[in-house]
């Protein structure tokens, strides 16, 4: 799981990557330290490509801006106070509708992987909703709550909160059924089995979950605050696009980008290696 | 079976007495008394409807603190009838009683040993051998004192705070042995706990269980397809019959357990109660 961030930004490199994978304790040898850091070769890559496409081809400032004017309007963006405060309302409206779709969507996984008939009565449920994405239902949303911070809020909870519901359940039903049995012929209730079974069963396919409704409800989120305009990044680079200040909008892309890298590096892949990778049973 | 090496029984045997006067064994639950009447079980098949007779009148009594090995061709329902005991199904007829009160579901009364490993590898090796008593609610203190007496007496020590996939078979099936004693139910049910582990893993496991047994005073049923093993172990062989199982004879082990060593295996009794057993199973294979 840990490799798919490297993985999916480029493929040329997701051959060699699966190599230090394969080793968990992570030999020491050599090759092992420099082949985590391909990850930076697709994006040098592209930067590359951007490079050469503007002097060598002559692309024009209108079309795609040089690397210049996107530092320019970075900076430019942080000096008058936009950037940071755009950045904060995004990150705080993710982090509030994500933590809302784990608290919400844990449960409900928990209780619909348990129960008997969950998985055949709810599986193509779940699925039909995982397919009208966010940004499908924003129109509604915002007819339902106006160009309002609630629009925003509920598309993100929507959409984080499918994966969250299904990966839970799906991690339930993966638990070997002799775990119930030990536990139950030990005296267990079900406030323990949920507890030291199912909690602890599910927790690699839950952060797998959260990982993919973090994801999704981030880009719910942009697409949220071009439409309602309450501030956040996508309002930004929308805003953006007003004036054609094309340094902004790709500034602002490549920001959202790297704060997913960010909020998925450093807190969902230290839980996993805390848990799931300690006890052994990743998943992936 | 392979045959125990003299040598080998004589050294563990040395450290069961080292272990036994050098450590308090914790107290033991008096062993529970177990009855089956008429217990007949059907499986039914969900999608097709097939019904599958696994368990055909089974009358059967375990008596506190004996030791029952449960002996019979693969698929003739032994394991059903120990799913039964331990209230994990419903039989389709007749009734468990433990200790004349009616089995309707798992309890903490009826412990269980599974074939499959059934440790929880988010747990340590500590935590899982306390869980039993952590569920009991037994205080802190005492639940170390078992667990670190466990710990000692099934090899575990230094390997209290290593997860389960970081063990080999044996080790992991010595933590699930060791888990349900610590949590002490008054019948312990094993299910071919040892299948899985290579033959002299499985010969070390037998003779910690037999020294296991000795030391304390729960009933214990176990179930094997391996004729050696359950003649080794049982007080009583229980053989039964292909599906749908039914007990098909009761063979007494007239040597008790803290005699049976190799030399005693050895003795012509002993061989000839291994084949008598052997007989019966095997004409039930044919």
């Amino acid at each position: 799981m840990r490799a798919k961030i490297a993985a999916g930004a480029g493929d040329a490199s997701a051959g060699p990557q699966l190599r230090p994978r394969g080793s968990v304790t992570g030999s020491p040898r050599g090759p092992s330290r420099i082949l985590p850091l391909l990850f930076v070769v697709p994006f040098l890559v592209i930067i590359a490509a951007w490079v050469l496409a503007k002097s060598a081809f002559g692309v024009s400032d209108a079309a795609l801006p040089s690397i210049g004017d996107v530092i320019h309007a970075s900076s430019q963006l942080i000096d008058w106070g936009i950037l940071p405060y755009d950045v904060a309302a995004s990150l705080y409206r993710i982090a509030l509708g994500t933590a809302l779709a784990i608290v919400i969507g844990v449960p409900l996984g928990l209780l619909l992987g348990t129960s008997r008939y969950g998985v055949i009565m709810f599986g193509p449920f779940l699925r039909f909703f995982r397919a009208v994405s966010g940004i499908a239902i924003l129109p509604l949303l915002i007819i339902w709550f106006g160009f309002t911070e609630t629009t925003i809020q509920v598309a993100i909870l929507y959409t984080a909160l499918i994966p969250i519901i299904f990966s839970t359940m799906v991690g339930v039903r993966t638990i070997p059924p002799a775990y119930r049995d030990a536990i139950e012929t030990m005296g267990a209730g079900s406030a323990r089995l949920i507890r030291d079974v199912y909690l602890p069963g599910a927790l690699a396919s839950i952060v797998v979950g959260i990982r993919l409704g973090v994801g999704y409800g981030w880009r719910a989120l942009i697409a949220g605050e071009m439409l309602v305009g309450a501030g956040g990044l996508g309002f930004m680079i929308f805003g953006a696009l007003q004036f054609h200040a094309l340094g902004q909008i790709v500034a602002g892309m490549i920001l959202i980008g790297l704060l997913y890298l960010v909020i998925d590096r450093l807190i969902l892949a230290p839980v996993e290696d805390a848990t799931v990778r300690r006890w052994g049973v990743q998943r992936g | 079976m392979v045959r125990r090496s003299p040598a080998r029984a004589g050294q563990l045997l040395a450290d069961h007495d080292v272990t036994a006067t050098s450590k308090r064994v914790p107290p033991t639950r008096q062993g529970g008394r177990i009855v089956c009447r008429g217990l007949a079980h059907t499986f039914v098949n969900a999608r097709t409807g097939e019904s599958v007779p696994a368990l055909d009148t089974v009358d059967l009594v375990i008596e506190p603190g004996e030791f029952v090995t449960v002996c019979g061709p693969s698929g003739c329902g032994k394991t059903t009838l120990l799913r039964a005991i331990a209230g994990l199904i419903t039989p389709t007829q007749g009734q468990v009683s433990c200790d004349d009160v009616v089995v309707r579901g798992p309890g903490k009364d009826r412990g269980v040993v599974f074939q499959e490993l059934a440790i929880l590898p988010w747990r340590t090796v500590r935590r899982n051998i306390a869980h039993g008593l952590e569920i009991q609610r037994v205080p802190k203190h005492e639940r170390e004192e078992r667990v670190a007496y466990f710990v000692g007496l099934m090899g575990l020590s230094g390997f209290e705070d290593k997860y389960p996939h970081e063990l080999s078979g044996g080790m992991k099936q010595r933590v699930a042995v060791a888990r349900t004693w610590a949590a002490n139910p008054r019948v312990i049910l094993m299910d071919e706990p040892f299948a899985a582990v290579d033959a002299q893993t499985r010969l070390t496991l037998q003779e910690e269980l037999l020294r296991i047994s000795i030391m304390s005073s729960n009933s214990i049923m176990f179930i094997t397809h391996n004729v050696d093993e359950a003649v080794f172990l049982g007080d009583r062989v229980v053989v039964m019959t292909k599906r749908p199982g039914r007990i098909k004879a009761i063979v007494p082990v007239p040597v008790p357990r803290q005699e049976r060593t190799v030399e005693a295996m050895a003795d012509p009794q002993f061989v000839l109660l291994t084949d008598q057993v052997l007989h019966l199973v095997r004409g039930e294979v044919q």
